[in-house]
């Protein structure tokens, strides 16, 4: 688009003759003029085939059956729905509604604490939690390992509680009996003083936990 | 027709049995212990499952051995030693009148032979312990006592008293534990043992004190015509 001067626009757009534009503006009115005049201006004839064309599709999208159907769901009715009920089922319905609405608001809550657990228990079904408990101070970290987490050293940390020295961690354990140690610094493996221990074949020992639905043994 | 059959048989009880295939196995030990540790525990695994024992007690040890960076000689030394406890264990349990144990009781009777508890005496549990006892449980409390210190015989004898006695699953998980209360106190473990073992042949709590056991009958009331 052309940036002509507001007074040639409105030259162009027959508001004022070229006799009325300021003498410096002249030239420029001229010029845009015999552009203008160069645009064809015939009027367009369009095919009589065409209007047939797009009335033939029109007509098509409304006779196809999927529209129809569309239509046909999509379109709002009146529907007129009679009743003939005795006054007693009306009160019997309500008192029923009622007593239903009550008895879905009365249900006690679960307290949090029990949901929680229950669903651990639905979710981790045959499994306990665990508590392990090391005293180790100096210690930089401690993890246990065993046979419930394929000897990782680093798959369940413990975690100081305070700066007491003591470590602990809870873990979900299945059911059965399971071999551990805690491994101190990522290298020194200890037993747990607080459960029994077993030759580990290597010349060390294993601590004992045995896990049962009522809960952990160490065994 | 007959020998695919048994072939099938054999394969089935193979992999069930050894409840991990070769492949299980060779994954398992990757990046966790030597090449040379691996070789030898597949080809003991397999050894083992081809006689029924179980193989995931075999790839746990020397799992744990990588773990604790024990020496490649000593995993695979230890590896065999237990193959060789788990088919001892098993001989103890089939002997015993189970015809086809379970993984868990053969791995139990192996904890116990560990502990020092005879092969006799494995067999001897696993004859005493029946439902609501599992043997795979019994002979892991038997093998703990005689862990803590408590001699073999008489560790043996207790945990049987308490079956006996009727005494529950939980109530004889909770006998190393109490050995360890009484040693804690300033008793041996034997003489630990020896107060348990006093102490089961009442009834169990909350019993009256005529009940017995299941499966026993109650002695003649006198009184009664």
């Amino acid at each position: 688009m052309m940036g002509y001067h507001p007074l040639v626009k409105r030259l162009l757009d027959g508001e004022l003759s070229l006799a009325e534009l300021p003498p410096e503006l002249r030239a420029e009115g001229e010029e845009a003029l015999r552009l203008l005049g160069a645009v064809d201006r015939a009027p367009v004839a369009l095919s009589p085939l065409l209007d047939e064309r797009v009335m033939a599709a029109v007509r098509s999208h409304a006779a196809s059956p999927a529209h129809r159907a569309w239509r046909w769901l999509n379109t709002p009715r009146e529907v007129e729905l009679r009743l003939r009920l005795r006054p007693w089922t009306v009160w019997a319905g309500a008192l029923a509604a009622a007593a239903g609405l009550a008895l879905l608001l009365g249900r006690p809550a679960p307290a949090p604490e029990r949901g929680l657990a229950t669903q651990v228990r639905v979710g981790l079904r045959d499994s306990v939690f665990v508590r392990f408990v090391l005293y180790a101070p100096g210690a930089r970290r401690v993890a246990v390992a065993g046979t419930f987490n394929q000897w990782d050293r680093s798959a369940a940390p413990l975690v100081p509680a305070g700066t007491s020295g003591v470590w602990t961690t809870t873990l979900a354990l299945p059911v059965g009996q399971h071999q551990y140690a805690f491994v101190v610094d990522g290298a020194r493996w200890v037993v747990d003083p607080a459960a029994p221990a077993v030759d580990d074949g290597f010349g060390r020992r294993n601590s004992i936990v045995a896990v049962t639905a009522q809960g952990a043994h160490t065994l | 027709m007959r020998t695919i059959g048994i072939a099938v048989s054999l394969v089935l009880g193979t992999t069930l049995a050894g409840g991990l295939g070769a492949q299980d196995v060779q994954v398992r030990l990757d990046r966790r212990v030597s090449p040379e540790v691996q070789r030898a525990v597949r080809g003991i695994a397999a050894d083992a499952a081809a006689h029924g024992l179980p193989v995931d007690p075999l790839v746990q040890k020397a799992i744990e051995g990588g773990a604790k960076g024990v020496p490649g000689d000593r995993v695979i030394a230890a590896v065999r030693a237990l193959a060789g406890r788990l088919a001892e264990a098993k001989e103890a349990v089939s002997e015993a009148g189970v015809a086809a144990p379970s993984g868990d009781v053969v791995e139990g009777g192996a904890d116990a032979l560990n502990a020092g508890i005879s092969k006799g005496q494995v067999g001897e549990l696993v004859r005493v312990s029946r439902p609501p006892q599992d043997p795979a449980l019994t002979l892991r409390v038997a093998a703990t006592l005689a862990a803590l210190g408590v001699p073999a015989t008489q560790a043996i004898q207790l945990v049987q008293g308490m079956i006996s006695a009727g005494r529950s699953p939980s109530d004889l998980l909770g006998l190393p534990g109490q050995v360890q209360a009484g040693v804690a106190r300033g008793a041996t473990p034997a003489q630990a043992a020896a107060g348990l073992a006093r102490a089961a042949g009442g009834p169990p709590p909350g019993r009256a004190p005529d009940w017995v056991p299941p499966g026993q009958r109650k002695p003649r009331n006198p009184h009664k015509p």
